[in-house]
C-alpha cells in the first residue's frame, strides 16, 4: 500500500513534469518577437488594468452629467455636453475658477497653465543650459558647484513649498516690505493670483534648471572635443564655436529635456498647493482636483481629458516644429 | 536547448517579467488585526482622537457603554475627510461604522442617501436631541424627511477672545463683555486705543484667508452682526435652493465689507465707514488661517482675535493668559429688531461643530448604535470638554455646575450659551461646495481693495445665480 501510494505521487509528480516540460519546449520553440510578445504580455495585462481602464472608465464618466441628488456618483448620460459647455464657459461659474477667460488670465485655468508651462520652461532651458556650460568647465571646486546647482532638485516639493510660502508670507518674511515699496508685489502676495503666479513660476524654476542642467551636461559631455580644435583652428570665436559646435549636438538632448518639463508643468499642483492655493492660481489640474472634491464626477473627467488633450497638443508642437532635427530623438 | 538541472536564460527573463508584473500590481500579503474579544467599532474622526482612544472609550463606557464594546478610532484629516467619507460610502463599505461628519457638509451626505437616519434606529435618543440639543445644531444634521442623522459630538460658535490685561492698560472696563458684546463700533475704537497704549502690535485679528473658514465663517459673522446675510432671513440658509433670494448685494452686507476695509485698509480707503477704527487689523489677516492667525495672538501680539472655543484652551490655560483672558460674543452694528433680514443683526456667531453618522452599512450596527447612544449622554461630554475643550451641544450642559468646575473652558461656559444660541449656520446645500470657493475668492478681493464692495458683491452675486438655479435641473 505504501508503495502503491508512492507510485502514485511519482506519477503526479511525472505528469506536471511532463507539463512543465512541454511548456519549456513550446516556450523555447518561440521565435524572438513571439518571445517578446511572451514576456511583455503580464505587463500588457496589468496596463490594461490599472492604466487603460481607469483611463476608459474616466471617459465614460465625462460623458455623464454631476449627480447633486441619491447616492448615484454619476447622472444621466449626456454625451458631450460636458465637454461643450466646458469649453463654452457655460459652466464657468460652477468651477472654483473659469476654465478660460482672456480678460482675467491669471485667473482663469487653461491661461494660467499656458502663462506658468512658458514662462517656466523657457527659464528653466535658459538657465539650466547656463549652469550645464559652467558645470562642463574644469575649475577649482568645480564638485561644489554641481552639488550646489544639484542641491534644489533633492529638495521635496512640500518643503520646497513651505520654503517659498514663508518667503512671501506677510508678519514671516523680510521681503515683503521691501518688494512691496518697490511696487512688484501687493501686501499679501499669496492671495494675489498675479503675485502668486509669479512666485510658483520662481519656486519651479529655482528647483527644475537643475533638472534641465543635468540632461543638458550629459548632452555636452558627449560632444568630441577635437570638434572645439578644430573650430578654433579655424579661427571660430566662442560664440561661433558654440553656434556652430555645440548648440547643434545638444539641441536633440535640450529638446527632450524641453518636452519632459512642458508635460510635468503642464500638469502642476502640488507646488500650487503648498505655496499659494488652487483657488488663487487655479491651473488646470487644480481644477481637476477641486470638481472632483465637489463631486462633481463628470465635470471632473471631462476637465482631466482636456488637460490630458493640451498636454498632447503641446507634444504634437514639439514633435511637428522639431521632426527634421539631426538626430530625430523626438 | 534546455539544461537538466539549470533554468533557461528565457525561464529566468519570463520569471523577472511576471515577478515585475506582480510587483507593480502590488501584489502583497497583508495582515489583519486581531480584533480580540467583544466587539469592534470602528470610528473615524481625527488624529487627536486617535491619539486619545483610550480616554475617549474610558468616556463611553462612564456613559454606559458595554463594556464589550470597544471603539477603534481611525484618523482622517480635515481638510479631506469630506472626499473620503464620499469614496467609502459610494463603495458601500461597512467599516468604518462611524462617521465624525462636519455641520458643514452632513447635509449633503444625507441628500446623497450616504447616512443612516437615526430617527428610525434610535428614536429615543433623536427625540432628546431634538428637545434639548441647541437648535441650530440640530438643524444641520436634520433631513428633508425631519429625520436626524447625526448624533452632535459637540459644537463649535465663533469667539471674541480679548486681552483683559491690556484693556485695564489702557483704561478700558470690559466687565460686562461676556454676555453683553459692544458694537464693532466702540470695540474697535477700544483695542484700537488699547494697542496703541500699550505697544501691541495689532488691535484686532482673524483669519481671512481664501478658504472655507472665510465663507462659512467669518464672512458670515461680519454680514450678520450687520443684519445681512447671503440668503436674505435665517430660514432660507437651509433650503429653497434655487428659489430664494441671494442678498449679497444688499446694503448691510456692503456695510460689513466696508467695515472690514476700514479695519485692514485704515480710514483712507475709498469705501471706508467713518467711526471705525482704521487699521486695527493688519492686511496680513488676508492671507491667515486660524491656526495662523491664533499663534499671532498666542504670542502676544493683538489684543483681540476671533477664533473658536478651542483655542479658549490654549490661550486661557495658566501658562498662557490665563484669567487675562477675556472671551465675548461677537460685536455688533445692527440690533436684531433694526435688522433687514429676520434671525440676523445683533452679536451673531458662526456655527461650527461636528457630529457623529451611522454609516447605512456599518458593520457591528446595534453595537454602534449603542455608542451613539453613549456619545448623546452628558457624562460623555463632559470629559470631552475637560479632555478637548469641546463645547457640549446642550445649552443646558452649559448652565450645569459640572460645566462650571471644568478648568479653564468652565469660566467662559455663559459666553458660549450666550453664542450658542445665536449662531447661525452656513447655508449648507448640494451646491454649498461650489459656492463657498467663489465667495471667499470674491470676499478676499474686495477685503484686499482689489474691487469696490458692489462690484465684488454683483459678481458674486451672479455666480451664486447661475450655480443656484443649476439645482432644479439637476433634481431627481
Amino acid at each position: 500500500m505504501a508503495t502503491d501510494t508512492h507510485r502514485g505521487r511519482g506519477s503526479e509528480a511525472g505528469g506536471s513534469s511532463g507539463i512543465l516540460t512541454g511548456a519549456t519546449r513550446r516556450i523555447e520553440n518561440l521565435s524572438d518577437a513571439q518571445f517578446a510578445y511572451l514576456l511583455l504580455a503580464p505587463m500588457l495585462v496589468l496596463m490594461t488594468v490599472i492604466a487603460f481602464w481607469p483611463l476608459a472608465s474616466t471617459f465614460w464618466m465625462s460623458l455623464h452629467a454631476d449627480a447633486l441628488f441619491g447616492a448615484d456618483a454619476l447622472g444621466r448620460f449626456v454625451g458631450l455636453e460636458n465637454y461643450v459647455a466646458l469649453l463654452t464657459g457655460e459652466i464657468d461659474a460652477e468651477l472654483t475658477r473659469p476654465f478660460f477667460d482672456l480678460s482675467n488670465p491669471f485667473t482663469s485655468a487653461l491661461t494660467v497653465t499656458f502663462i506658468f508651462v512658458v514662462v517656466s520652461v523657457t527659464l528653466e532651458t535658459i538657465i539650466g543650459f547656463g549652469q550645464a556650460l559652467v558645470l562642463d568647465q574644469d575649475f577649482r571646486g568645480r564638485r561644489w558647484v554641481r552639488v550646489a546647482i544639484i542641491l534644489p532638485w533633492a529638495v521635496p516639493i512640500v518643503i520646497q513649498g513651505m520654503l517659498f510660502y514663508l518667503l512671501f508670507q506677510p508678519g514671516v518674511s523680510f521681503l515683503i516690505d521691501p518688494l512691496q515699496s518697490l511696487g512688484i508685489f501687493s501686501a499679501t502676495p499669496t492671495i494675489n493670483s498675479v503675485d502668486s503666479t509669479i512666485i510658483v513660476i520662481v519656486a519651479d524654476v529655482w528647483k527644475t534648471s537643475a533638472f534641465m542642467a543635468l540632461l543638458i551636461l550629459a548632452g555636452l559631455q558627449s560632444v568630441d572635443r577635437s570638434l572645439y580644435d578644430v573650430a578654433r583652428v579655424e579661427g571660430a570665436s566662442t560664440l561661433q564655436r558654440f553656434r556652430m559646435v555645440t548648440l547643434p549636438i545638444v539641441l536633440p538632448t535640450v529638446l527632450v529635456a524641453m518636452l519632459f518639463r512642458t508635460i510635468q508643468s503642464a500638469r502642476v499642483y502640488g507646488l500650487i498647493e503648498t505655496v499659494s492655493s488652487c483657488s488663487t492660481v487655479p491651473s488646470l489640474s487644480c481644477l481637476v482636483v477641486s470638481t472632483f472634491s465637489a463631486r462633481q464626477y463628470g465635470t471632473a473627467a471631462a476637465i482631466a481629458f482636456v488637460t490630458a488633450a493640451v498636454i498632447a497638443i503641446l507634444v504634437m508642437i514639439y514633435v511637428v516644429t522639431y521632426a527634421d532635427t539631426e538626430s530625430g530623438v523626438i | 536547448m534546455v539544461g537538466a538541472g539549470r533554468p533557461s536564460r528565457r525561464a529566468v527573463l519570463g520569471a523577472a517579467a511576471t515577478g515585475l508584473a506582480g510587483g507593480l500590481a502590488g501584489c502583497s500579503l497583508r495582515g489583519t488585526s486581531a480584533a480580540g474579544d467583544g466587539t469592534l467599532v470602528q470610528f473615524v474622526a481625527n488624529s487627536t482622537a486617535r491619539d486619545s482612544q483610550d480616554v475617549i472609550n474610558d468616556a463611553l463606557h462612564e456613559a454606559g457603554l458595554s463594556e464589550d464594546v470597544f471603539v477603534e478610532i481611525l484618523a482622517v484629516s480635515s481638510s479631506t475627510a469630506q472626499q473620503q467619507y464620499s469614496q467609502w460610502l459610494s463603495a458601500g463599505l461597512e467599516q468604518p461604522s462611524l462617521l465624525r461628519v462636519d455641520n458643514g457638509w452632513t447635509i449633503p451626505f444625507i441628500l446623497r442617501d450616504q447616512l443612516a437616519n437615526l430617527s428610525e434606529e434610535i428614536p429615543e435618543v433623536t427625540s432628546r436631541i431634538e428637545e434639548e440639543f441647541f437648535d441650530a445644531g440640530v438643524q444641520t444634521a436634520t433631513g428633508p424627511d425631519g429625520g436626524i442623522y447625526g448624533v452632535p459630538l459637540f459644537t463649535d460658535f465663533g469667539l471674541m477672545l480679548y486681552r483683559k490685561d491690556l484693556l485695564a492698560e489702557a483704561g478700558v472696563d470690559a466687565g460686562d463683555w461676556a454676555t453683553s458684546p459692544p458694537t464693532w463700533e466702540r470695540f474697535s475704537s477700544v483695542v484700537a486705543e488699547a494697542a496703541e497704549a500699550t505697544g501691541t502690535d495689532h488691535g484686532l485679528t482673524y483669519p481671512a484667508t481664501v478658504f472655507e473658514g472665510l465663507s462659512c465663517c467669518i464672512f458670515t459673522e461680519f454680514m450678520a452682526t450687520w443684519g445681512g446675510s447671503y440668503f436674505g432671513a435665517r430660514e432660507n440658509l437651509l433650503g429653497s435652493v434655487g428659489e430664494r433670494p441671494i442678498t449679497v448685494d444688499s446694503q448691510p452686507v456692503l456695510d460689513a465689507i466696508r467695515m472690514v476695509r476700514t479695519f485692514i485698509r485704515g480710514s483712507d480707503d475709498p469705501h471706508a465707514l467713518d467711526g471705525y477704527a482704521g487699521g486695527v487689523s493688519p492686511q496680513a489677516v488676508l492671507s491667515w488661517d486660524h491656526q495662523t492667525a491664533l499663534s499671532d495672538f498666542s504670542d502676544g501680539n493683538a489684543v483681540a482675535h476671533r477664533n473658536w472655543p478651542y483655542s479658549i484652551l490654549r490661550t486661557g490655560a495658566e501658562d498662557a493668559f490665563g484669567e487675562d483672558l477675556g472671551v465675548m460674543p461677537i460685536p455688533y452694528s445692527v440690533p436684531p429688531e433694526e435688522a433687514e433680514f429676520d434671525g440676523m443683526g445683533g452679536p451673531r456667531s458662526a456655527l461650527g461643530g461636528w457630529h457623529v453618522a451611522l454609516n447605512p452599512n456599518a458593520r457591528n450596527r446595534e453595537a454602534a448604535l449603542e455608542v451613539l447612544q453613549a456619545i448623546s449622554q452628558d457624562d460623555f461630554y463632559l470629559a470631552m470638554t475637560e479632555e478637548f475643550g469641546y463645547v457640549p451641544p446642550k445649552p443646558a450642559l452649559l448652565e450645569s455646575q459640572a460645566a462650571r468646575d471644568i478648568d479653564v473652558v468652565g469660566r467662559y461656559v455663559d459666553t458660549l450659551k450666550f453664542a450658542g444660541e445665536r449662531a447661525v449656520p452656513r447655508p449648507v446645500s448640494v451646491v454649498w461646495p461650489r459656492e463657498s470657493p467663489r465667495i471667499s475668492q470674491r470676499v478676499s478681493a474686495t477685503f484686499a481693495g482689489d474691487r469696490s464692495p458692489q462690484a465684488a458683491m454683483s459678481a458674486l452675486k451672479s455666480d451664486l445665480e447661475q450655480i443656484e438655479q443649476s439645482v432644479p435641473e439637476a433634481r431627481p
